[in-house]
């Protein structure tokens, strides 16, 4: 159970501006409750519809959106957000593999299992935020298990790591069984979020969150080829 | 008349139930049988009547052309019923069925013509064609009708005949007696065809529904006697994990309050309930098997988050119990919490079991691997922070 302790220099300048968009009073408290505990989170505005929550907050880093809100699920408003470049934090009950995978395709940074708990997302918030990927163990067995023919080729490894986090949920163990080191585990589950960012629409997450991959060697550059397809579109100036 | 006696029916027509009513599976046969015996007689009944016309009519007709009253038009006559019988015919063999009423209209038009361009003369003859041949045109035209409608034609064909014969005054008891025979002659050979069909059809669809119904009763006596053996084979099998614990419970060698004891008898609960899903007939049997004993971990107090991602493919039960029964027997040591997660493909299945260390028996180390065909790759690990129980198929 052990969440990443990855926020590594999120940004330097400050905590980080969390909006969080849900339709139920009750699940905002408890968000709330989780991010108070990381001192480098600070919630900016809440509420149940994502326009009036942004013009509350237009500063905030990360936005954690309810897929479903007043009984629709919002995979549109989640592109619309994603595509101007709003990093998204998707977390929802809904947790077939088919929902996950359809918000990464509509670029969300991540998708969390309302069930997945603290540690979880506070972490995924941390990664979000400075354009890094985090895998909780839900997506990773959606990835693992994705049966779309064009979905990204995953290595042998990729596919390992990937399995053996979503059974585990424990990356100790899965460096463990692999043999490989912690960092490696993650390396490996980060890269294969990372050739998820081909799949579907091009949205200024995705490309931020793959240049961030570059620059941190997630990936080399001589292997961004094959992303660029889609991606170059949003691909950032320096 | 001997001569028709020879053409006896050699092949069935169709009569009886319709296909639609025979449409159960186990009357396929049969249908197939009706089917073939209906083909059969559909090409005697066509031949019959064109090679009686050609054959037997026209020799006769053209033998006696000169001697006929208005011999182009018995040759006409001919011609039309000859073409008539063959559109008929052509449209019998191609499997349908030819217009009664313009064809009844025809032959009996043809019928009257003929007998009156015969003349008196000819009356009795061969030449006059139409008396012995039309019957068999009729049994064409009239194909798929009840036997009545071919009784009732054959009576008007009669009639035309017993008009003939009062227009040519030929009422001596000599001509009212060759009458009555060729009425007979010409009517009970055609009838006796259609009845003589209905027989043998009848008795080769019985005898194919009888066949039909042995195979039927056989293959359900097989699979009773499977699924018996498979029934017994898992009884077996949980015998050898509940029988003894439970002996030694009636025995008293057993304590209840000893952990170990209640360790033996939650895994043989476990081992029943999967038993017993493994003889439902369910469509996803892996996971059903998996969400039984999860039930039954959870009914004894143990959170459990079962997660299943992609649809198993239809494996072996020999898998299924290798791919299974190792999680479900360490959920039966289960304590706090445990995690069941199955990920399927179309060439790969893994299970896992998560739980919690908890102090007992046994020691930390390196994974061990049971590897026992290739198949299922069976992994246990206790790394002393979790217990890690993975099954894994792969297609080979």
């Amino acid at each position: 159970m052990d969440a990443d302790p990855v926020a590594q220099d999120v940004s330097g300048n400050g905590p980080v501006g969390v909006a969080i968009v849900d339709d139920h009073p009750v699940v905002i408290d408890g968000v709330r409750a989780w991010l108070a505990t990381e001192p480098r989170l600070r919630v900016l505005a809440t509420g149940d519809d994502p326009d009036q929550v942004l013009r509350d907050a237009p500063d905030a880093d990360v936005v954690l959106l309810d897929l479903r809100l007043h009984g629709r699920m919002v995979i549109d408003k989640l592109a619309e957000l994603s595509a101007a470049g709003r990093r998204v934090v998707v977390y929802s009950e809904h947790t077939d593999p088919a929902t996950m995978l359809a918000a990464l395709d509509a670029g969300a940074a991540a998708f969390l299992a309302k069930h997945e708990g603290r540690e979880h997302c506070v972490a995924t918030v941390l990664a979000a935020a400075s354009d890094r990927p985090y895998v909780p163990p839900a997506l990773a067995g959606a990835m693992v298990g994705d049966p779309r023919p064009d979905r990204p080729t995953l290595s042998d490894k990729e596919r390992e790591a990937l399995l053996l986090w979503f059974q585990s949920m424990s990356k100790a163990s899965v460096a463990r069984r692999m043999r490989i080191s912690e960092h490696t585990v993650k390396q490996y589950v980060d890269r294969a979020r990372i050739k998820y960012t081909r799949a579907g629409r091009p949205a200024a997450t995705k490309a931020a969150l793959l240049a961030r991959a570059i620059e941190d060697g997630l990936v080399r550059p001589e292997e961004i080829g094959i992303y660029r397809s889609q991606a170059a579109a949003d691909w950032p100036t320096p | 008349m001997s001569a028709d006696l020879d053409a006896a029916p050699v092949a069935v027509p169709r009569v009886g139930p319709s296909p639609a009513s025979l449409a159960r599976p186990d009357d396929v046969r049969a249908v197939d049988v009706a089917r073939a015996s209906d083909r059969g007689a559909r090409i005697a009944a066509v031949a019959i009547a064109l090679v009686w016309h050609a054959v037997i009519g026209l020799p006769a007709l053209l033998g006696a052309w000169s001697e006929l009253a208005a011999p182009a038009v018995v040759g006409a006559g001919w011609l039309v019923v000859a073409a008539t019988g063959g559109y008929a015919g052509a449209r019998l063999l191609r499997g349908g069925l030819p217009p009664v009423p313009p064809l009844v209209v025809v032959l009996l038009t043809v019928d009257a013509v003929v007998f009156a361009a015969a003349g008196r003369a000819q009356l009795f003859t061969a030449a006059n064609w139409v008396w012995g041949t039309l019957g068999w045109f009729f049994v064409v035209a009239l194909w798929g009708r009840r036997l009545p409608w071919l009784a009732a034609l054959l009576a008007a064909h009669s009639l035309i005949a017993l008009v003939a014969l009062l227009g040519y005054e030929a009422t001596a008891p000599a001509d009212l007696t060759r009458y009555a025979m060729y009425v007979y002659g010409t009517s009970s050979l055609p009838i006796a065809f259609l009845t003589g069909a209905a027989v043998i059809a009848r008795l080769a669809r019985d005898r194919a529904a009888t066949a039909a119904a042995t195979l039927a009763v056989a293959a359900e006596r097989d699979a009773a006697e499977w699924a018996g053996r498979e029934r017994r084979a898992r009884l077996a099998l949980v015998s050898g994990v509940a029988e003894e614990v439970l002996a030694e419970l009636a025995d008293g060698r057993a304590d209840p309050a000893d952990p170990l004891v209640q360790r033996r008898c939650v895994l043989a609960a476990a081992r029943l309930r999967r038993l017993i899903a493994e003889s439902d007939d369910v469509p996803d049997p892996l996971l059903h098997e998996l969400r039984a004993a999860a039930d039954l971990a959870e009914r004894n107090g143990l959170p459990i988050d079962l997660v299943a991602i992609g649809t198993p493919p239809p494996l072996p039960v020999e898998v299924r119990r290798r791919l299974v029964d190792p999680p479900t027997a360490a959920l039966a040591e289960a304590a706090r919490w445990a995690r069941l997660t199955v990920v399927a493909g179309p060439d790969e299945v893994a299970v896992s079991l998560v739980t919690p260390e908890v102090d007992g028996p046994g020691a930390t180390g390196p994974p061990s691997r049971v590897e026992d065909d290739g198949q299922v790759e069976h992994v246990q690990e206790r790394d002393g922070e979790i217990r890690w129980t993975q099954t894994r198929w792969r297609r080979t």
